[in-house]
């Protein structure tokens, strides 16, 4: 008796966050058709979908989805290979992170997005302009966290390694660079959410590059296509999300004892 | 090898001109195959002892030489022969029990066939096998403690420095690696300093005790233990080992007393 009551308590508890979904969409469906909300203001989830498959039957959610996708990975390939390298840098030499701090502390806060007239008038608005916006805004917190990782090492465990014989060039390798990868991960999550943020972002001013899904977006916007946009969001979603999942994945995978952290 | 330490002052800057004295003019020779417990109450600078015997900390003043009776002239860099093992282990988190185990001769550049073979005996021996690929996570406190110590013991030194290594375990465990450390010294007669502030455990591994007084760190007393080897749990119950524990107990409680007042005047300075 009780075994069977545990197992359907436990498919309540996963089947509850799906339920609640569908009553949202279904709540949606009916007020806008009760109301009757005009679709160019509110579509219904229905007409959404059927957007959303008629999009991927001509083929432009298919293009302009690889197009975003191939220049979020560049910016953040960038970002992530000049982060983790100078943050590694900050963290090894303390010349260097002199010198770099006042830097990132000044440009740091300032929001990147300030920067798309001058890399409009530098790099005009072709790829090379969202390439670089994105992989700018990543980089900070991408370095930010690699040298917060390798500055935070614990003493005893480098004391320790020295203990057993490691020199210096050893104690960097072997203890403060696999210490810091946590950090390194979490900016790197970070730099993501960004660099996906800026790309689109970057897309919907000066379209001359005519493609991605901030394109699509700006222009279904624009003819008032209502359901293409909200198609359009729903495909972002649901990138955004596979993205993070993905990452979460790799986390593990790479520092699988993050997770017996707490205890010592 | 024996460690001799010699006149070692050590202070440490504290708030503003006040400087903090941990260890005042602390001299002793820690002989060679001999196993000496180091007790006395917290902040009597016995930690700061061993690191600075294992090189991983300057003395203010004074130093250590370690002495090898067979050659006494040759002179041997402060680390070489030692090792340590910590209160709160250091083992490397993202490293197997196998990869910590065989750190030592890594950085040495054994190379990786050997080395593995090498820590596995190690890790044997102190009855992990099977745990080769588990991460220092995963493992209790007893087992993680017997890796600490098989990774000090592969590097096959002849001084074992340890900060009140069982610390942190229960009472249960704590008997146990207490026997497997009595086990090991037999086997190996290591020159062994064990920082404890367990009076029982003092008496129970070392052939001296050195009672510390309370800050400024200073050698109080030195209790010698005539209780035969190998030793056994059940020497707890005999006459000699009653009269040492009363001995020490009298001697620790009134340098506890005094640290308890000194840390009462530290707190109302505050």
């Amino acid at each position: 008796m009780i075994p069977s009551k545990r197992k359907f308590v436990r498919i309540a508890e996963a089947a509850t966050p799906v339920v609640v979904i569908f009553a949202v969409l279904l709540a949606w469906e009916f007020f806008v058709r009760w109301r009757g909300i005009a679709p160019i203001y509110l579509p219904p989830p229905s007409t959404i979908v059927v957007y959303l498959f008629r999009m991927l039957a001509n083929g432009s959610i298919e293009f302009n989805l690889a197009v975003t996708l191939l220049r979020i990975f560049a910016g953040f390939a960038i970002a992530a290979l000049a982060g983790v390298t100078l943050g590694v840098l900050m963290g090894m030499s303390r010349l260097i992170a002199r010198i770099v701090d006042p830097w990132i502390a000044a440009l740091y806060p300032l929001p990147k997005i300030a920067l798309i007239p001058l890399l409009v008038i530098w790099l005009g608005t072709g790829e090379l302009y969202k390439i670089v916006i994105s992989a700018v805004t990543a980089f900070f917190p991408i370095v930010i966290s690699t040298y917060a990782g390798i500055r935070q090492t614990d003493r005893g465990l480098i004391k320790a390694a020295q203990d057993l014989g490691a020199n210096r060039r050893q104690v960097q390798l072997k203890v403060v660079i696999p210490a810091a990868i946590p950090s390194i991960f979490a900016g790197l999550q970070l730099g993501m959410g960004v660099t996906v943020i800026l790309i689109v972002a970057a897309e919907m001013i000066g379209s001359s590059s005519q493609s991605g899904m901030g394109f699509l977006l700006i222009q279904s916007g624009q003819v008032m296509e209502t359901e293409k946009v909200f198609a359009s969001l729903v495909v972002l979603a649901i990138v955004g999300a596979v993205i993070i999942k993905l990452q979460q994945w790799i986390d593990r995978k790479v520092a699988p004892w993050t997770a017996y952290r707490d205890e010592h | 090898m024996d460690v001799l330490v010699e006149n070692v002052t050590q202070v440490w800057p504290g708030r503003g001109e006040e400087r903090v004295v941990a260890l005042d003019n602390f001299s002793h020779r820690f002989a060679s195959r001999r196993f000496s417990c180091l007790l006395g109450p917290s902040g009597c600078g016995k930690s700061t002892l061993v690191q600075i015997v294992g090189g991983l900390e300057p003395a203010s003043n004074g130093g250590v030489r370690i002495v090898d009776p067979s050659n006494p002239q040759a002179r041997r860099p402060l680390g070489a022969d030692s090792v340590m093992v910590w209160q709160n282990l250091n083992l490397f988190p993202w490293r197997s029990v196998l990869d910590n185990v065989a750190f030592g001769l890594e950085m040495q550049g054994v190379p990786k066939a050997h080395r593995h073979q090498r820590a596995r005996a190690l890790i044997a021996s102190v009855g992990l096998s099977g745990f080769e690929w588990h991460l220092p996570g995963q493992l209790s406190g007893g087992m993680r403690q017997r890796v600490a110590l098989a990774r000090a013991l592969i590097m096959e030194r002849p001084i074992m420095l340890m900060d009140e290594p069982f610390g942190a375990l229960d009472a249960q465990t704590k008997i146990v690696m207490q026997e497997e450390l009595l086990r090991v010294f037999d086997q190996t007669r290591k020159t062994i300093i064990f920082v404890t502030h367990a009076i029982e455990e003092a008496i129970l591994l070392g052939d001296e005790i050195i009672v510390m007084t309370a800050r400024p760190g200073r050698i109080k007393e030195i209790l010698k233990v005539d209780l035969p080897r190998p030793r056994s749990l059940e020497m707890v119950n005999s006459k000699a080992f009653g009269a040492l524990f009363d001995r020490a107990f009298h001697l620790i409680r009134e340098e506890v007393m005094t640290s308890m007042a000194q840390q009462a005047i530290a707190l109302e300075a505050r």
